[in-house]
């Protein structure tokens, strides 16, 4: 096969995982496994460790974002409206920043953060391989329920209207 | 090579697709073959709410690298990392590329014409 074929069809491939793994939800009793998910333990800003399996039970929004990616920092007022309002009925969103502590800091100040910014690799992300981010795009969101089991997932940034139905289900 | 001493880079960005100008680095390998760090050309200029000026490229870009202590017959390896974005609003990890590249023998007169040996990177 010659190079630029090679280069083509590589793009192909690419264009098309992309396009699967875009607004990819799961409303399905054969819910993927949240288990890698939950055992993740990681650094917030501070330095104190926190294992993610604290919040079982809590409808869990956990969203890899970064400070250097646009259309994440773009969401984000919005998880930080639905964990005001929707906190106290059960839900915690958590952050997980493939970032620099002081960055992920800074922003978090600027913005008014009312849940927790922990600070990953992108080593951390392979637990969102399985759940249909293959290419490790950010920023990628999944929505657990009180039972821990994964109930949607978003690759990309989550509008609204869409966060406020998803959630509306599940609290 | 444009000369002896001088690779050529070239990114060719996908439309639809935006790279960070301060997110591309390169290396050499072996370091003693003397990578500059290269000018980069300007990028876009956009204004984020909270980082200020942030510089993207679209189409295509490219940066000249100067290996100042590259020996002639020696094979290097250019390594670029880069990162970007796609406009439907999603950010990819920082990608690797690594080009292995030959550098000529001090007998050969490098081509100005179009055949000249490029290294075209795929992104």
């Amino acid at each position: 096969m010659s190079r630029s074929r090679r280069i083509a069809l590589f793009a192909l491939v690419g264009v098309v995982a992309l396009a699967g793994g875009i607004g990819l939800s799961l409303w399905d009793r054969r819910a993927p496994d949240a288990q890698d998910l939950l055992a993740i333990s990681l650094p917030d800003i501070q330095g104190a460790r926190q294992p993610l399996s604290q919040w079982r039970g809590k409808i869990m929004l956990v969203n890899f974002w970064a400070t250097w990616c646009g259309p994440c920092k773009e969401e984000m007022p919005e998880f930080v409206r639905a964990q005001q309002e929707l906190g106290p009925k059960g839900l915690q969103v958590v952050g997980i920043a493939i970032d620099q502590p002081d960055k992920v800091a800074s922003f978090a100040r600027e913005l008014g953060l009312n849940y927790p910014a922990l600070i990953a690799t992108y080593d951390t992300m392979e637990v969102a391989k399985p759940l249909g981010n293959r290419l490790l795009g950010l920023p990628f969101t999944v929505i657990l329920d009180r039972n821990g089991r994964v109930a949607y997932t978003q690759l990309g940034a989550m509008k609204p209207e869409q966060l406020r139905s998803i959630l509306a289900k599940l609290i | 090579m444009l000369d002896a001493r001088t690779v050529e880079a070239r990114f060719s960005i996908a439309d639809g697709y935006y790279l960070y100008r301060d997110k591309i680095h390169f290396a050499v390998e072996p370091a003693a073959a003397g990578l500059s760090v290269p000018t980069l050309p300007s990028g876009a200029v956009k204004e984020d709410a909270f980082f200020g000026r942030v510089e993207t490229y679209r189409g295509s870009v490219v940066v000249n690298l100067t290996l100042a202590q590259a020996q002639p017959g020696q094979q290097v390896v250019i390594a670029a990392e880069s990162q970007g974005c796609a406009d439907i609003g999603l950010c990819y990890p920082p990608t690797m590329q690594r080009v292995a590249v030959p550098i000529p023998e001090a007998s050969v007169v490098p081509s100005k014409s179009t055949d000249a040996a490029k290294k075209s990177w795929f992104n």
